[in-house]
């Protein structure tokens, strides 16, 4: 009896840290699905979650405000996003050296601005922020077992749960999700009926940047509550990785997403109860079953037809 | 073409010139350099002393143009890497896994055999450096042409996996017992690389990648190899039908790409740090994608451009404890000179007229 009500703690914290862990690739790979769409193969998505999570914490920390902060995080990943469509869709660069740029320049800079603001002050304790407060939904949070897990959590969680219904909804059922669809599949009939092709997809990209910032905030103001060079760890790399397993499809997006989380919440509860294996095999999980589930899913899936090609008239 | 939302219109130039292709790019550096001092202010230093101390740090003594010479050696290796690749369009950017791997195989032939003369030792480190980051890379070119998972993310998922791994190492197997800090012990003495001068820290490895550079040269420009691969980089769909096999070009340019990048961990064990630890790369395998694209991938060109920025890296310590300016400043620049590059080199083939 002890043992079963034990287990079923286990599972309740396992499930609802999966949650957790997702939000910020949920984030992403939802923005990084709209400008795929869009034909544009965002690689930024690393870099620009790195800027959104030290945005975030610098700007909780010194106005106390969880909302500016998010919001400014927000606006960051707009301008990252902006710069890349400046560069891969006017300036037609190639969109892989320019993802790559992106986020050179993201760690570069956030790692340099994080220095400056802070040890420049001659602090040695590192700068910590309180993290965001789980909200109990009233009666549902009481549902035996999925109500700790799905109703006990923090707002970004709920939000990007909600985004997916909401993402696949303008997508597939609006008049902006076709044209969307359409740029990614073939831009010159978008084009032939007088729309721009470049506008849509600076909108398209531009809206990515600013889901990966939201999902870079996450990571310091919703989870850790400081902040670390690379802090964001490959995250915005498996949100592509996402979207491909995913087929470009928002459901499928969603239970990749939680996949990959299980992974994480599941070496955390085994480090938690001390089993003997070193802790970097653990942590180099994820990556494995990132190539695995290519190796898998490369062959099935298919990509938007003009994803990664710059569009020209001539 | 219109830029949305100004009215600006890009068009082809109708003749290129000597002037309007390096023009540009100079224009380029002098912009980052612009923004380095912005960002240097922004820390509320003076700029003129800390690019003075960066200069004086990387170029200001002979020990230090050694120190200079030494950082410039992996990236040379790395910048070549990235090169040949992206020759290619093969995008493989997995050099810092392959830099590492590279270190950990000639760790393991090391110890496995000490008792080996110095020139034997020599090269089973350039061997066995070369062959495990061969190995790697040609695992991510195997799983593009096998299961089509693209290089670059195969490549990046390899960086995080070998990092981990080498974590993983020098906190077990090769854990030194005798110390503190989380590293390997040290290799004997027969396995580091000669020195080039008394009292100074220049070893080999520079001598190892400039001959590097010179056969990475022959081999894309001289031979039929390089022909393939250049073939596949402008054309792959073209290459397909003159007969060129794709992806034995693929497998083979992985192939050499990971070796090359696995011979700067190789050179950086046996020639400087002598031991495998965590920090065993300050990203040497990212920067070499920019000391690549800024040598316009070139083989000749790369060992200046590694040259800069290892001078970077070097002067970067002095600037730090001159100038009170965090290291971290050199990443942000390199990440700046990429894109202003990337951006000038469209400005060489195209101009800007208002609408």
């Amino acid at each position: 009896m002890v043992t079963d009500i034990f287990q079923a703690a286990m599972l309740v914290s396992l499930f609802s840290a999966m949650l957790r862990i997702a939000t910020p690739v949920i984030f992403a790979a939802l923005g990084e699905l709209v400008a795929e769409r869009s034909g544009v193969m965002n690689l930024g998505v690393e870099g620009i979650m790195l800027t959104g999570a030290f945005v975030g914490f610098v700007v909780a920390d010194k106005s106390d405000s969880y909302l500016v902060a998010v919001v400014l995080a927000i606006v960051a990943g707009g301008i990252m996003g902006l710069l890349m469509s400046f560069m891969s869709v006017s300036l037609k660069l190639n969109q892989t050296v320019v993802g790559l740029g992106l986020n050179l320049l993201a760690s570069g800079l956030t790692f340099y601005l994080y220095r400056i603001s802070y040890e420049i002050e001659g602090t040695m304790e590192i700068p910590r922020i309180e993290t965001l407060q789980n909200i109990e939904v009233p009666l549902l949070s009481k549902i035996p077992f999925l109500g700790p897990i799905i109703f006990n959590q923090n707002i970004m969680t709920y939000l990007a749960i909600l985004m997916v219904p909401l993402i696949w909804f303008v997508l597939y059922r609006t008049k902006l999700g076709l044209l969307i669809r359409g740029l990614g599949e073939y831009p010159r009939a978008v084009d032939v009926k007088g729309i721009s092709v470049d506008r849509y997809r600076y909108i398209a990209v531009m809206f990515g940047g600013m889901m990966a910032g939201l999902g870079g905030a996450f990571l310091t103001i919703g989870y850790s509550g400081i902040f670390v060079q690379e802090i964001s760890a490959g995250r915005g790399w498996l949100a592509i990785v996402i979207v491909i397993a995913g087929n470009w499809r928002p459901g499928r997006i969603l239970f990749a997403s939680l996949l990959f989380a299980m992974l994480d919440a599941f070496q955390l509860q085994i480090q938690a109860v001390g089993v003997q294996i070193p802790y970097q095999i653990l942590l180099a999980m994820p990556y494995i079953f990132a190539i695995l589930v290519l190796m898998g899913s490369r062959a099935r899936s298919v990509p938007p037809g003009s994803l990664g090609e710059p569009y020209s008239r001539e | 073409m219109l830029i949305p939302f100004l009215n600006i219109r890009i068009i082809r130039r109708q003749n290129e010139t000597k002037l309007s292709q390096i023009l540009p790019v100079l224009i380029a550096l002098f912009a980052a350099l612009l923004f380095s001092a912005f960002l240097v202010w922004l820390a509320g230093s003076d700029v003129k002393v800390a690019f003075t101390a960066l200069w004086e740090g990387a170029f200001g003594n002979i020990r230090q143009i050694t120190e200079t010479l030494n950082k410039a050696a992996p990236l040379i290796l790395t910048g070549l890497a990235a090169a040949i690749a992206f020759r290619a369009k093969i995008w493989n950017i997995g050099a810092e896994g392959q830099l590492l791997s590279g270190a950990i195989a000639a760790y393991w032939a090391i110890t496995t055999f000490p008792n080996l003369p110095p020139v034997l030792m020599f090269i089973v480190i350039l061997l066995s450096s070369f062959l495990a980051g061969a190995l790697i890379g040609l695992l991510s070119g195997y799983l593009k042409t096998k299961f089509n998972v693209d290089v670059i993310i195969s490549t990046v998922m390899f960086n995080y996996i070998i990092t981990f791994l080498l974590s993983m190492l020098v906190d077990t197997v090769y854990r030194d017992p005798e110390s503190y800090y989380k590293w390997s012990p040290k290799i004997p003495d027969v396995a580091q690389f000669p020195l080039l001068l008394e009292k100074y820290r220049l070893h080999a490895g520079i001598i190892v990648a400039i001959v590097a550079a010179f056969v990475i040269y022959l081999l894309i420009e001289k031979s039929p190899r390089g022909y393939e691969i250049q073939a596949i980089g402008h054309n792959p769909t073209a290459s397909d039908f003159k007969g060129i096999n794709n992806a034995k070009t693929i497998l083979f340019v992985m192939f050499i790409s990971g070796g090359v990048a696995g011979l700067a961990g190789g050179g950086e064990l046996a020639g400087l740090i002598h031991r495998l630890r965590v920090d065993f790369s300050p990203g040497y395998g990212f920067t070499g994608i920019i000391v690549a694209m800024l040598a316009g991938l070139n083989p000749i060109w790369i060992p200046f451009t590694a040259l800069l920025f290892g001078a970077l890296l070097t002067g970067s310590l002095k600037m730090q404890i001159v100038a009170g300016i965090p290291v971290a400043l050199v990443y942000a620049i390199q990440a700046i000179v990429l894109l202003f590059v990337i951006t000038a080199e469209f400005f060489t083939l195209y101009e800007i007229r208002r609408d």
